[in-house]
């Protein structure tokens, strides 16, 4: 490497310009991978990237690389519909969503890059009082550990989001709504790029193309990490691979309280501001969530397609319940035209929330299980992650979300909905 | 994944089925039976209904990666 | 140079449409596309580009159109981006310009072209983050989003039709009508999908013969053959995506004439036979208005006479430059010259017919440059020149003079549709592009999308895949002789995708028109890192406008691969994503959009409830009433007013949308005692009780009165809107751990409806109604008793139950009797009541209300220790003793009430201890004003360990108005030792 990669600024912008090419560095490719590390990461996605960096940042480990099976930000860091807030019930949760939402805040300066905190706010839509009530115990929750909310009438909904009176009576119609300011939406790919960039310039190996195939271990102690390319050493490793968290658990002879599910995403021609925020808007047997990209195109997404799958390849009939949905909600929608669609490979566990925790060995660690909502917790994740891997100790953050709750009966289910991810 | 061919309607969409689970490892106790899952990347064992069709309770054993249908065969009870 | 106006032979009848764009009027043909009348008007520069806002022309004659995006109506019923080659003209059609403000020729964002290069590849990464991003996004946001908004969406819903067919062809070009062809002759079932307005692809303008006949009259002479083997071709029909064997196709004709359908097609055998896309060639400012790809050119003359210009220069890396020459000298236009980036020894070898036409051509006249290149465009709102040069020594460059350039760069077969279930890419080295490869057994690509190139390879192509394809789908039949096809012979394609730019110049090369992605930004990208093609796409913004990397995938990946000095096999083409087709959320959502997004379902007593007050509202599918209107002026004062006459009088509830379930069998009893917390198999014959599901993790899944109808037979209730999902539970363990076992389930919802009886007036008022034949029934009947029998001829149940805490009874009645029951109850003198009152009355008397089954809770949270004490093994059971459920800080369902006897509690309030005000120690599930007890009173979970009698807590509200003293109090808040329900 010629040097270190330049701050980016304006002013740096203006630089690069009248320097003509050879201004900007590599983010992070170019490095070797070598026979031993203090840490492997397994996943350069935005947990394993997050990850990573506070074991550097926070804990001083420089001896670690990330190991990733294809490319940097190629599984669901890229595909999400890029949806951050943390207007969650059970305060084992909220507390953990909220200082995620607190590092998105600044994680721009903090990374030096910009990743488009976007706080447009998010709705979540009743549809009667019944759900009223249910969204009042969650906002008050919120309250109550200080997180932004407010509960919205139907006449405060349509304040605030002026697209939603767009429509005549819907068959289920808008009563009110839980808003969340602060929530709204985060450029993803950059959130991989700005860690992986941040992460490399703390001395961190990002090493793409290396598949990790196994782990070795001896007398209960894990030694190193087969990989496609050659067998690596190493002290502690971290598997940061949702969406095959739990074939990893396969790989270790564990069966997780995990499920693979695919969930959809589609994205529309972009056209001028149309949707002002983020909604979610769930009634019987159909649920979806819209927002609008900085590029002007429509997000939309909705119900997992309903069964095991890793293939990406998303169902064309839940491609049109979730269009359904989002016509429903929104009927200006329906002149424009879907683009793209995709689906997202996800690890769901048997309470909706995500897991934490040693796995098999004492010196191996899990990160996974985060369900349909891991885009929104990368900041807090990694650091809660990189103490309990630098530590030995879990942070009271991600204390309750241990492997042992299912068996102790400790579950964090924020729906009700049990141990079963599918349930339209 | 293409359709389902159910044992009493034959060849439907897959959208006239809905899966329930997949199914743990045999003779597991009663917490692995509701929360383990056996999470072979090629080889799943599922437990799914015909719902909007006949209602039989169908094993499938499938190939989450491909979503080629290995086997499928009807549960115990004897159907419609 | 004054641009081309011309037409040269339309084919398209004479009829003149009016149009407007921009607000000038134009005339059109009938026929016309806005792409084509415009073109034919020499208008030129139609748009502008996201970015710099560059200006625009066509580069394209179909969907793939990067530059020109239409907005279409006006305000609020916009229809934004409409790509003009699709926009099909009709009288008095109005559109307009986008990415302009205030107008097309005037824009003042155009002044950041000023700029270009500053904003290049990864520029809003690297800045605009102080204070925050927040602060430029609302101006960013602006600017980018192509068109404008629309307010109103009157798309109609599509028709939807259902076909299946042996064979489906997508595509009805000269391989895909082959493809029909043997197949039908074959004897399969076939249809096809054509997205053009009409069949024969390129054979429009292609020279040549198939069978001896120009290819217009073998396109006729197909489709007429293929419609007498009883093939269906579905023309402007478009397939857009699908899975799980289906296949979906859009049919639109006129772009947005409205009448669009939806076909959901069932083939045995898919072929893809959708052609391939031209594609650009980079050089300095080949986005110039004027500069248009090769065969879009020849599109807009063949089909609507419309030249690109009077004055044309060709630039391309193969043979067909020549044979479409030829076809523009013939239609009397212009050629200055024929730019061919391949060297003469390149084209020395084999070709002989190509190298006679270019021969020629030039003795007409006409320049032929091998081995040189287009290096830059002249001109600013329209091309006046191309600068071109000898590769070999670019620096010796000259102007020629023209009005259109017309690039091709060779052609990118269309794959999308076989890039999925198991379809990979592969390189394809004639074309210098990417076929899909690994089809499963059921899709075969065929033609231009499977990478032939030549018409005579095409027809072959196609014609072998659908005798394949009728053959994989069992046909007995045989196709018969292939067509012999003479085109204008193999294309002897030599990749070339950028010419000679210094870096600076790279700036203006484009590769990605619609985003403005230059092949300086790809340069950028890779130094920065982004290696690879995904990356690159994602960092750049390469392929991800409304064409979808077709006209810009294969040259930017080529181009990254030029720079990386790797090869384009190497660098590969980032993943595209269906639909192959942009399609309508209209089209999409089809009749399941408004109020149709759902089922309603209406209960036998909905009219009579509609047309006396009722206030209706969704409950799940079903509606369900919530108060009537004559009792108050709101829901909260028609609820506490119906509540009171309850309690006073009676009143009547209309309950059918319980969920019913007979389960019948010799095995029935002890199926249910696994099903239920506590036992079925003791009920009674005739008797009933409260019985409680759990799910398998033990939390409580629902609960319902179950009635022994005979030893064999009961009837279970469930929550409204869960008998679906219940019996679907049921059924299950049925299936599976019960198999084998004498039971059988019905879900008989619908088949009963429920009147409670509710009041002390309910037994005399039912005496007087049922008539004497019901006398003694009525009278023998304890609490959970019922009774069979008939009311006017029909099946009638009355059970002795009713969930108020009144006397009360629930009558299951066929649906055919239960208006004639209800009115002759409310000509009784019982007055209708509604759920706004029925929560009330559950309140008052501790039972659950709904907020309480959250699936959150335990049996022991909501006090049904004694049903678990019952030690039933039932699903459920064993994961009840994990250590969690017993702490003290698991909820106990409590009642409460505030400490003033004033003051408002409402669902949904947190509770705190009065120490503690910031961590919960749970929540209010209902509250209610009882006009019983004078006061609001609530339901709570609450902490074990708090929920002794007489606990002062802390309900905090603070989103709809604060604190509240509260205090535990006994769960019955109402007539705690059941005087009344027994009465």
């Amino acid at each position: 490497m010629k040097g270190p990669e330049p701050r980016y600024s304006a002013w740096a912008l203006l630089r690069a310009r009248l320097a003509g090419t050879g201004y900007w560095r590599p983010l992070w490719s170019g490095r070797r991978l070598r026979e031993a590390y203090d840490v492997v990461v397994v996943g350069a996605g935005g947990h394993g990237l997050a990850t990573a960096y506070h074991l550097a940042r926070d804990h001083h480990i420089r001896r670690m690389a990330v190991l990733e099976k294809r490319l940097v930000g190629y599984g669901n860091v890229g595909r999400n519909t890029t949806i951050v807030r943390s207007n969650y019930l059970l305060p084992e949760n909220h507390y953990f969503y909220e200082d995620s939402l607190r590092r998105w805040e600044r994680l721009s300066h903090d990374l030096n890059y910009n990743v488009m905190y976007s706080p447009r706010g998010i709705v979540d839509l009743a549809l009667s009082d019944g759900e009223m009530v249910g969204l009042a115990r969650r906002g008050n929750a919120m309250r109550l550990a200080a997180i932004d909310a407010q509960l919205l009438d139907r006449r405060g909904v349509l304040k605030f989001a002026p697209e939603l009176a767009a429509s005549g009576p819907r068959r289920f119609d808008i009563v009110g709504g839980l808003l969340q300011r602060r929530g709204g939406t985060v450029r993803h790919d950059a959130v991989a790029w700005a860690y992986a960039r941040a992460a490399t310039a703390l001395g961190v190996d990002i090493i793409e193309d290396c598949e990790v195939t196994g782990v070795r271990a001896e007398g209960g102690i894990a030694t190193g990490v087969e990989t496609r390319r050659g067998y690596v050493k190493a002290d502690r490793i971290v598997f940061a691979v949702a969406g095959h968290t739990g074939a990893i658990g396969e790989m270790l002879g564990v069966h997780l309280p995990i499920e693979t599910h695919l969930l959809q995403a589609m994205v529309t021609e972009p056209v001028k501001p149309l949707v002002s925020s983020v909604f979610v808007y769930v009634y019987p047997h159909g649920e979806c969530y819209v927002t609008q990209s900085d590029r002007g195109g429509v997000l939309m997404g909705g119900f997992m397609d309903g069964f095991p799958s890793y293939t990406q390849e998303g169902q064309w009939f839940r491609l049109e319940d979730v269009v359904q949905s989002a016509v429903a909600l929104l009927p200006q929608l329906a002149s424009l035209r879907i683009l793209r669609h995709w689906a997202g490979v996800q690890d769901m566990t048997m309470d909706g929330s995500f897991i934490i925790d040693r796995i098999r060995y004492d010196n191996v660690f899990v990160n996974g299980g985060w369900c349909y909502g891991g885009f929104k917790t990368i900041p807090a994740s990694g650091a809660a992650c990189a103490t309990l891997v630098a530590t030995g100790t879990a942070p009271d953050l991600i204390r309750a979300h241990g492997l042992a709750r299912f068996a102790t009966g400790h579950l964090l289910d924020e729906r009700g909905g049990g141990p079963f991810p599918v349930r339209l | 994944m293409t359709r389902l061919t159910c044992p009493f309607c034959g060849p439907r969409d897959l959208q006239e089925f809905e899966f329930r689970k997949t199914l743990p490892e045999p003779d597991s106790n009663a917490y692995a039976q509701v929360y383990e899952r056996a999470n072979r990347l090629e080889d799943s064992l599922e437990h799914w209904q015909h719902v909007h069709g006949c209602r039989a309770w169908l094993l499938i054993r499938r190939n989450p990666s491909t979503g080629q249908v290995l086997k499928l065969e009807l549960m115990g009870g004897g159907g419609p | 140079m004054s641009p081309a106006k011309v037409r040269v032979g339309s084919r398209l009848a004479s009829a003149p449409v009016r149009f407007s764009f921009d607000g000038r009027q134009y005339t059109g043909q009938r026929g016309d596309t806005a792409a084509s009348a415009l073109l034919a008007h020499g208008v030129r520069f139609l748009g502008r580009s996201l970015k710099y806002r560059r200006p625009r022309g066509l580069l394209t004659a179909g969907p793939e159109e990067p530059n020109v995006l239409l907005t279409v109506g006006s305000r609020p019923t916009v229809i934004p981006n409409v790509p003009a080659p699709l926009l099909v003209l009709t009288d008095g059609l109005e559109f307009r310009s986008q990415n302009r403000w205030p107008s097309l020729h005037c824009d003042v964002a155009s002044l950041l072209q000023v700029g270009g290069g500053f904003f290049g590849a990864g520029f809003y990464y690297k800045t605009f983050m102080w204070p925050s991003w927040r602060s430029y996004e609302t101006i960013v946001r602006n600017l980018a989003g192509l068109g404008e908004a629309p307010g109103v969406s009157t798309l109609p819903p599509p028709a939807i039709e259902h076909l299946s067919c042996d064979v489906l062809v997508g595509g009805a070009g000269p391989a895909g009508l082959a493809a029909a062809l043997a197949a039908a002759r074959a004897g399969a079932r076939v249809v096809v999908c054509e997205r053009e307005p009409e069949c024969g692809g390129e054979l429009e303008f292609e020279g040549g013969t198939i069978d001896g006949r120009p290819g217009g009259q073998w396109v006729a002479a197909v489709a007429e053959e293929l419609g007498r083997r009883g093939a269906r071709v579905l023309t402007d029909t478009a397939i857009v995506g699908g899975s799980g064997g289906l296949l979906i196709a859009h049919a639109e004709p006129g772009g947005l004439a409205g009448r669009n359908k939806i076909y959901q097609i069932r083939p045995r055998h898919f072929v893809i036979a959708m052609g391939a896309v031209e594609r650009p060639i980079a050089f300095v400012d080949n986005d110039r208005p004027g500069v248009m790809l090769l065969g879009a050119a020849e599109r807009y003359l063949a089909r609507y006479g419309a030249a690109a210009g009077n004055n044309l220069v060709l630039f391309g890396n193969h043979d067909r430059l020549y044979a479409a020459a030829g076809r523009f000298v013939a239609a009397g236009l212009r050629v200055r010259a024929i730019v061919d980036s391949r060297t003469e020894a390149a084209v020395a070898d084999g070709g002989t017919a190509a190298n006679d036409l270019r021969a020629k051509l030039q003795r007409g006249g006409i320049e032929c440059l091998l081995g040189y290149a287009v290096l830059a465009t002249e001109g600013r709102a329209a091309v006046h020149g191309a600068r071109v040069a000898p590769l070999a020594s670019p620096h010796d460059e000259r102007r020629i003079a023209c009005d259109a350039i017309l690039v091709s760069g060779g052609w990118s077969p269309a794959i999308h549709a076989g890039l999925h279930e198991g379809g990979k890419r592969r390189y394809a080295d004639c074309s210098a592009a990417f076929i899909a490869a690994g089809q499963p057994e059921w899709r075969t690509g065929a033609g231009a999308s499977n990478g032939a190139l030549d018409l005579a390879a095409v027809v072959a192509d196609g014609f072998a895949a659908g005798e394949r394809a009728a053959r994989a789908v069992g046909t007995a039949g045989s196709a018969g002789p292939a067509p012999i096809a003479y085109g204008d012979g193999p294309p002897r394609l030599a990749p070339f995708w950028s010419s000679p730019a210094s870096t600076d110049q790279e700036k203006r090369q484009f590769v990605d028109f619609q985003n403005d992605v230059t092949v300086a930004d790809l340069r950028q990208a890779l130094a920065e890192g982004f290696i690879d093609i995904e990356h690159i796409k994602r960092y750049t913004t390469l392929g991800v406008g409304t064409e979808q990397g077709r006209t810009s995938g294969v040259l930017g990946a080529a181009i990254v691969a030029e720079l990386k000095r790797e090869t384009l096999l190497a660098v590969g083409t980032s993943r595209t994503r269906p639909p192959y087709h942009p399609v309508t959320l209209a089209a999409l959502a089809g009749h399941r959009s408004g109020q149709q997004i759902r089922v309603t379902r209406r209960t036998p007593l909905h009219e009579w409830q509609e047309g006396h007050g009722g206030v209706l509202e969704p409950a799940e599918y079903w509606m369900r009433t919530r108060y009537y209107r004559a009792n108050g002026a709101n829901a909260f004062a028609a609820g506490v007013a119906e509540a009171a006459r309850v309690r006073a009088v009676g009143g009547i509830l209309d309950g059918s949308t319980l969920g019913k379930i007979e389960v019948a069998g010799q095995d029935a009893a002890a199926y249910l005692d696994r099903m239920y917390l506590n036992r079925a198999s003791t009920i009674k014959v005739g008797r009933s009780k409260y019985m409680v599901n759990l799910r398998e993790d033990g939390m409580v899944l629902d609960d319902g009165i179950v009635l022994r109808l005979a030893d064999d037979r009961y009837f279970a209730t469930t929550s409204s809107g869960h008998a679906g999902h219940m019996l679907a539970h049921f059924e299950h363990y049925a299936d599976t751990e019960w198999g084998g076992r004498d039971v059988a389930l019905t879900d008989v919802t619908e088949a009963w409806a429920v009147i409670v009886v509710a009041g002390p007036a309910s037994r005399d008022t039912l005496r007087d109604v049922l008539g004497s034949a019901w006398h003694a029934d009525l009278g023998r009947l304890t609490h959970m008793d019922f009774a069979t029998g008939r009311w006017h001829g029909r099946e009638l149940r009355v059970l002795r139950a009713g969930f108020s805490g009144e006397l009360a009874f629930e009558l299951h009645c066929r649906p055919a009797i239960a208006v004639p029951l209800w009115q002759a109850l409310v000509d009784g003198g019982l007055e209708p009541y509604g759920l706004e009152a029925l929560d009330i009355l559950r309140v008052e008397k501790g039972y659950l209300v709904g907020a309480e089954l959250n699936g959150q809770t335990t049996p022991h949270d909501l006090g049904m220790d004694g049903l678990v004490e019952l030690g039933n093994p039932c699903i459920g059971r064993p994961l009840l003793d994990r250590p969690a459920f017993h702490e003290a800080s698991r909820p106990r369902l409590v009642g409460l009430r505030t400490v003033d006897g004033k003051a408002t509690i409402l669902g949904g309030a947190q509770i705190t201890t009065v120490a503690v005000p910031n961590r919960s120690v749970g929540h209010i599930t209902s509250a209610v004003y009882s006009p019983a007890l004078r006061e609001w009173i609530g339901l709570a979970l609450v902490a074990r360990s708090l929920a002794a009698e007489g606990t002062q807590l802390v309900a905090r509200d603070p989103l709809r108005g604060g604190d509240t003293a509260v205090r535990v109090s006994p769960l019955v808040h109402f007539d705690p030792s059941g005087e009344r329900m027994k009465s």
